[in-house]
């Protein structure tokens, strides 16, 4: 299976690079593998994956994802990239003035496809998600838990070659939880996405084979 | 209610631009139009021993355009009324030739006195004229009003333009978080901003139709009772249809500045 992350030496600062998060650190992701990065608090862990869609840019080091090499990206490329990745937020980061079924779509309006297969696949995703009586509501009217699904839903439109999770459950009961955890799964298992989730705790049930990263003092580090 | 106000703020200081690009449009041609007015009834007289012909006077200064002689036999008619006919030919044969000299453009009273020197240079001009005291006077007036206004047409843009600025804040803290969200997912510069563009055109367009209301107006009802007489005779030329196009485009331009103005001052996605 080919690398679709690759970073190499990777060092991720703030401030002008005066403030290091992550410190020379080297992993690679390959397609279709599901990987859990976990850590304390301010490790690093939103700094990893906000390097991996492109908004932080590394200090030092090289980071290669989809091919791409964000240290010396042009931003045309770099919004090809992004067309091609799922984001999903812990705050969800919904448009709130936008109906869910429009927020589903907005990586196909991005892409240009026309607005008769962005509903057909607004109405598809969000029975995907089970939230196909709310597609002309509006986010703020949704549960925290619907929200994410909306989330999760955005974030499987265009099927992504690769899903970036901020603490998707970070927010959400139980059952949501369980339920966002489930979508995952089956967009890695049938769609062969890689999906990377940085989380502060696994999953208890969870049925796919997967990676696990820590992040602590700096470094990145693969519990086996 | 907000939602009129949030249009009406930016619609506001941008029908003020446009009416202030109209005003000095509009006193730009009736300063010109004044001018020339000046220009074509405007003359000096030169007096001179012996004739001189329109060339000799261009050589003399370039700025002098049109001389007509004024006849001396009427001159001396007038003087020599009851005086026999060798008398009145002797008047005629001491009376110097006068001449109303014309120019090329207006000119101040200094450049008439440059004028007026070079002339009288020639030995053959005896005296030049230029009544350049009342000449002066009215137009100073004209160009301190015109002054006067255009101080307050700048006034009025720069106190717009902040106006205008502060919308754009507003419009930054409106649409900043819906424009981060489809940078994330990759959308271009021209999707992002197409909400905003929409939002700012219209207002763009709304103060457009306002600004050809208040032109309509002024053009075919106060102008023709204003009681001006320069501008009586003159509001055809005064406000041309082709101000209005000169508006639309200039509050569109407005309008594009505004908007990436917005963009590139927004904290973008990437750190």
């Amino acid at each position: 299976m080919s690398n679709v992350i690759s970073a190499s030496h990777l060092t991720l600062a703030y401030n002008k690079g005066r403030k290091e998060v992550i410190k020379d650190v080297s992993f690679t992701i390959k397609k279709g593998e599901f990987v859990f990065i976990t850590g304390p608090s301010g490790s690093g862990k939103s700094t990893l994956l906000k390097s991996l869609y492109g908004q932080l840019k590394p200090s030092e080091g090289d980071l290669v994802v989809g091919g791409l090499d964000l240290v010396n990206v042009k931003q045309k490329k770099l919004q090809d990239l992004r067309t091609h990745l799922g984001i999903i937020f812990q705050d969800y980061k919904l448009i709130n003035e936008w109906t869910v079924a429009k927020n589903v779509v907005l990586p196909l309006m991005i892409a240009g496809y026309s607005v008769e297969v962005q509903n057909t696949q607004a109405q598809r995703l969000l029975k995907h998600v089970k939230l196909a009586e709310h597609a002309n509501k509006f986010p703020l009217e949704l549960s925290g838990g619907e929200q994410q699904r909306v989330g999760v839903a955005r974030a499987l439109a265009k099927n992504p070659v690769v899903i970036l999770a901020d603490e998707p459950t970070g927010n959400l009961d139980d059952y949501s939880s369980n339920v966002i955890w489930d979508l995952m799964e089956n967009a890695c298992q049938q769609l062969e996405t890689t999906v990377l989730v940085v989380t502060h705790k696994i999953p208890t049930v969870f049925s796919l084979p997967y990676r696990h990263f820590i992040i602590e003092n700096r470094g990145v580090y693969e519990v086996h | 209610m907000k939602f009129i106000k949030n249009h009406l703020m930016f619609i506001l200081p941008l029908l003020a631009i446009l009416l202030g690009a109209e005003f000095f449009m509009v006193f730009e041609r009736t300063t010109q139009l004044y001018e020339k007015g000046l220009k074509e009834s405007y003359t000096m007289m030169v007096v001179s021993h012996k004739p001189v012909e329109l060339s000799q006077l261009k050589e003399l200064n370039r700025h002098i355009h049109s001389s007509e002689p004024i006849q001396r036999e009427r001159i001396v008619s007038q003087i020599a009324k009851g005086l026999n006919r060798s008398s009145s030919q002797e008047i005629l044969g001491a009376l110097p030739y006068f001449y109303n000299v014309g120019l090329d453009s207006y000119m101040k009273t200094s450049a008439l006195d440059d004028i007026k020197l070079d002339l009288e240079s020639d030995p053959n001009i005896k005296m030049v004229e230029t009544f350049g005291t009342n000449h002066d006077s009215s137009y100073r007036l004209f160009s301190f009003i015109k002054f006067i206004l255009n101080l307050f047409i700048l006034f009025m843009a720069v106190v717009s333009l902040f106006l205008i600025m502060k919308q754009m804040e507003v419009w930054k803290y409106t649409h900043e978080e819906r424009m981060k969200v489809m940078e994330i997912f990759g959308a271009p510069l021209m999707l992002r901003l197409g909400v905003l563009f929409r939002v700012a055109i219209v207002d763009a367009i709304v103060a457009g139709v306002l600004m050809s209301l208040i032109f309509f107006y002024v053009k075919f009802q106060w102008a023709e009772r204003s009681g001006i007489d320069i501008i009586m005779q003159n509001h055809e030329m005064l406000m041309e249809i082709t101000d209005l196009g000169t508006l639309f485009i200039s509050a569109l331009l407005i309008v594009i500045v505004a908007v990436f103005s917005t963009a590139f001052t927004s904290k973008g996605v990437r750190e």
